[in-house]
């Protein structure tokens, strides 16, 4: 397709149109997190015991990280039995588990809160990583199933022949070959867990416990009335965001993978 | 005998070891089934008993009400009808401008030109970010007097434009979409730039000898092809409309009064905050029912296009 060097520049404006709109709200946040005290804010934040910033990180990486990782193992064994095992009312089962992918988690906040206050799960790490699990596993139940379809049967069955069992072949065959699909469930499961709002506001009360989001909730109330209060909520909300672009530039082929497979296919 | 003896032994070993690999299956999906099937499932019919009750949201006790929490809200011109007029008002603007903006990107984007992998990576990093700190930005940016942005529009000589964006009721809704599109535009991108690789070279070349030049062959070629694309991305519309509440809770509250309510604001601060569980379940009973049919639509579309 021959395209005019006209055509060519008139891209490269759009896109330098797009970039600017895209970036004025994080350079203003970025130019107004220097005011005053310059890097002095960011210090400050780093420092001020209430935000607390090292235990907001450290306590979003440990609940993303353990739900990442109960849902890599929970969703590989089940697309596993799902994909290359035959046994009555796998169909019903998976159609039914599927199904609540249309639930939107927010629909049922009350029991979700209630039955976790009953059991006396607020307030801990385990109060919240059980919601999330239970909602994000759905979605890489069907990324593991497809993958496990792609893996031929020969494999299994020569591996059975051999002897092995049902668990040596997920642990010791089917798991080195999913590799990728380890990678880019984990880091979904990673950043949706990460960015959860919704289950920690429902069910933490305890400061020391805060995930970053809602640390960057609690600390904007009564935050705009001096430059010097917006100069640190910026540098607060920019501080926040870095764990994030880190994750993002590291995983970054995974999680575009991951995001779009679902939805190209249907 | 003894032949016969050896020979029922190993029937009884292979029998019990096919009924245990019969079991595996099951104990293979169990974990899974326990803690994600079995809690959704619990969770929905919880709301469903819960709805037809007074329940406070907190304690054991209930008392069943009948149909009146859902009387109250299928009024007329409840806060219900508000908040799901307003949901629908985000739907449309987001979905219509994120795929506009995100075709254009993609379209732009497929022709690979130098540094075009940089812009695609920058467009779709806020889709990974979280949704409360994006806004919680733009909260900063927008506040009206030390925000930053008013300033700005000042500096290039549209200071009459400057207001309380999320303090004015008539643009609150609209400006929370900005925050949504400025989110999920990468999103849409993505999404279309894997339709358009999908699309086989074979049509390019077919449009090239009948003549067609760029323009011609993106109107009448790329286009038409990419509507399953759109059709997908309106349905995640729809549910990412149904799950909003990040953005809202974080700029507006909902307000100012219910100007930017959302069902899940309204669901949340009906439960949560005012002690009504039963009223708050029969929102979220409503909430299911629009999310179930909106899936059973998709499913029907996407039977009738095979």
């Amino acid at each position: 397709m021959k395209r005019k060097l006209s055509t060519t520049i008139i891209m490269y404006i759009v896109l330098f149109i797009f970039l600017i709109l895209w970036l004025i709200p994080i350079a203003i946040a970025f130019m107004k997190s220097l005011n005053i005290n310059g890097f002095g804010n960011y210090l400050w934040v780093i420092t001020n015991p209430d935000i607390n910033y090292g235990r907001a990180v450290f306590n979003s990486a440990f609940i993303s990280i353990a739900t990442a990782v109960i849902v890599i193992l929970l969703t590989s064994l089940a697309g596993y039995a799902f994909s290359k095992m035959k046994f009555v009312g796998s169909n019903v089962l998976y159609f039914m588990l599927l199904a609540c992918l249309a639930v939107p988690g927010a629909a049922v906040m009350m029991p979700e809160f209630f039955t976790m206050k009953t059991f006396g799960l607020t307030n801990t790490y385990t109060g919240l990583i059980i919601p999330m699990v239970a909602f994000n596993a759905l979605q890489m139940l069907l990324l593991w199933r497809n993958y496990m379809d792609g893996i031929p049967n020969e494999i299994i069955e020569a591996a059975r022949v051999d002897g092995c069992s049902t668990f040596r072949i997920y642990w010791g065959i089917l798991m080195p070959l999913s590799l990728p699909m380890i990678a880019t469930t984990g880091v979904l499961t990673f950043v949706y867990s990460w960015n959860d709002y919704l289950t920690p506001l429902l069910m933490l009360r305890d400061k020391n416990l805060y995930p970053i989001t809602l640390v960057a909730t609690s600390f904007m109330d009564g935050r705009n009335h001096t430059e010097e209060m917006m100069a640190e909520m910026y540098a607060a909300l920019i501080l926040m965001m870095i764990p994030s672009v880190i994750v993002y530039l590291i995983s970054q082929k995974w999680l575009q993978e991951g995001m779009t497979s679902g939805s190209v296919k249907s | 005998m003894k032949a016969i003896q050896s020979k029922s032994g190993k029937t009884t070993a292979r029998s019990s070891r096919s009924w245990r690999y019969r079991i595996i299956p099951y104990l293979y999906v169990l974990p899974l089934v326990i803690i994600s099937g079995a809690f959704i499932y619990y969770c929905m019919g919880f709301t469903i008993a819960m709805s037809f009750t007074d329940w406070d949201g907190i304690s054991m006790d209930a008392s069943f009400i009948g149909l009146k929490n859902y009387t109250k809200l299928l009024t007329p011109g409840s806060i219900f009808f508000q908040a799901l007029l307003n949901n629908l008002i985000f739907l449309v603007v987001t979905v219509v401008v994120q795929a506009a903006l995100g075709l254009l990107l993609a379209v732009i984007l497929k022709e690979r030109m130098p540094g075009s992998n940089l812009f695609k990576a920058f467009f779709f990093m806020p889709v990974t970010m979280a949704a409360v700190i994006i806004a919680a930005v733009f909260r900063g940016v927008l506040d009206p007097n030390l925000g930053g942005f008013n300033q700005v529009l000042a500096d290039i000589g549209l200071g009459g434009l400057a207001h309380s964006w999320f303090g004015d009721p008539k643009t609150a809704l609209l400006t929370i979409c900005v925050v949504n599109i400025f989110q999920w535009t990468g999103f849409s991108m993505i999404i279309y730039y894997a339709g358009l690789m999908s699309i086989p070279q074979e049509v390019y070349e077919a449009a090239k000898i009948d003549g067609a030049g760029f323009w011609k062959t993106l109107f009448y070629v790329t286009l038409p092809m990419l509507r399953g694309t759109t059709n997908v991305l309106i349905v995640l519309g729809i549910v990412g409309s149904l799950k909003t509440f990040d953005i809202v809770m974080q700029t507006t509250g909902g307000g100012p009064g219910r100007a930017t309510e959302f069902l899940n604001t309204y669901l949340y601060k009906v439960g949560i905050q005012q002690y009504e569980g039963g009223l708050s379940s029969a929102i979220g009973v409503l909430v299911l029912i629009i999310a179930i049919l909106m899936s059973l639509g998709q499913m029907w579309l996407s039977n009738r296009e095979k």
